[in-house]
């Protein structure tokens, strides 16, 4: 069974491919990156790779559907099973990347 | 399910509280191509017995007779369903709105009413990463939100 707790998010698995701010229904995603080039040893021309810079969820908005959870092609986003995160003012429940990177982190 | 016509519909409301249906369970309205339907489910209590009844409205005329004379719970039912359909229930008692302040505008649950928080708020997917700098550039092919109408929210169009 999911537990719709709250929703992490695992930013080394994230590639900045947008597909989860697009397809979430309550616009509550938000995301920025930039592109950068990457050289790799014994490749004959750089690749360019997405870098993650900012990415939110915004809980007051979030339906908690798991549409992003199911779309997400590299399992950046999870279900966590934590409940305490109210805040007490409106901008307290966007919480932003380094907060929902915590949700799963190795203890 | 029965389709009964919009001038009988309290008529049969009252023929079904005789028979022993007294207990209203549902009444709400549902959008259609052609206009609307209202429809309301009448249960006897205390036994597996019901009926579901439905009126179709047309799109340039909806009003239909306030079931709350026969079935005085279905007061709220109304309230809610006008407010939110844009339904007018003839003879109901006490037609406030139930849940919207008034002057709200179009009614929420219709198809074509255009979700306010969708005009104020930005996209956020909108942001191509591979080109920062380029997003919003009208030369870009847009990417379009899901469930937002086509020509929206110009030309106000439908899906």
């Amino acid at each position: 069974m999911t537990v719709r707790g709250v929703i992490a998010l695992i930013p080394d698995a994230c590639t900045s491919c947008m597909l989860c701010v697009r397809e979430c229904p309550t616009w509550c995603i938000s995301l920025q990156a930039h592109p950068e080039q990457v050289v790799d040893e014994g490749a004959r021309r750089p690749r360019t790779v997405n870098v993650l810079d900012a990415f939110a969820i915004d809980f007051g908005l979030c339906m908690y559907c798991g549409i992003c959870v199911d779309v997400c092609p590299f399992d950046a986003l999870e279900w966590a099973p934590d409940h305490d995160y109210g805040a007490a003012t409106r901008a307290g429940l966007v919480q932003p990347m380094e907060r929902l990177a915590a949700w799963l982190a190795p203890p | 399910m029965r389709l009964v016509p919009r001038d009988e519909w309290r008529t049969v409301l009252a023929a079904l509280h005789a028979s022993g249906l007294v207990y209203l369970d549902l009444l709400t309205a549902v959008e259609r191509d052609a206009g609307l339907e209202v429809v309301a489910r009448v249960v006897r209590p205390g036994s597996a017995a019901a009926e579901v009844i439905v009126a179709a409205l047309p799109a340039d005329d909806l009003r239909i007779d306030s079931a709350v004379p026969v079935y005085p719970g279905a007061a709220w039912h109304e309230r809610e369903t006008a407010e939110m359909f844009g339904i007018e229930f003839t003879g109901h008692p006490d037609p406030r709105p139930l849940l919207l302040r008034t002057g709200l505008g179009a009614p929420p649950l219709r198809k074509g009413t255009v979700l306010a928080a969708r005009v104020v708020q930005p996209w956020p997917g909108e942001f191509e990463p591979s080109r920062p700098d380029r997003a919003g550039s009208p030369s870009r092919r847009r990417a379009r939100p899901l469930g937002v109408l086509d020509g929206w929210p110009d030309e106000g169009g439908r899906p």
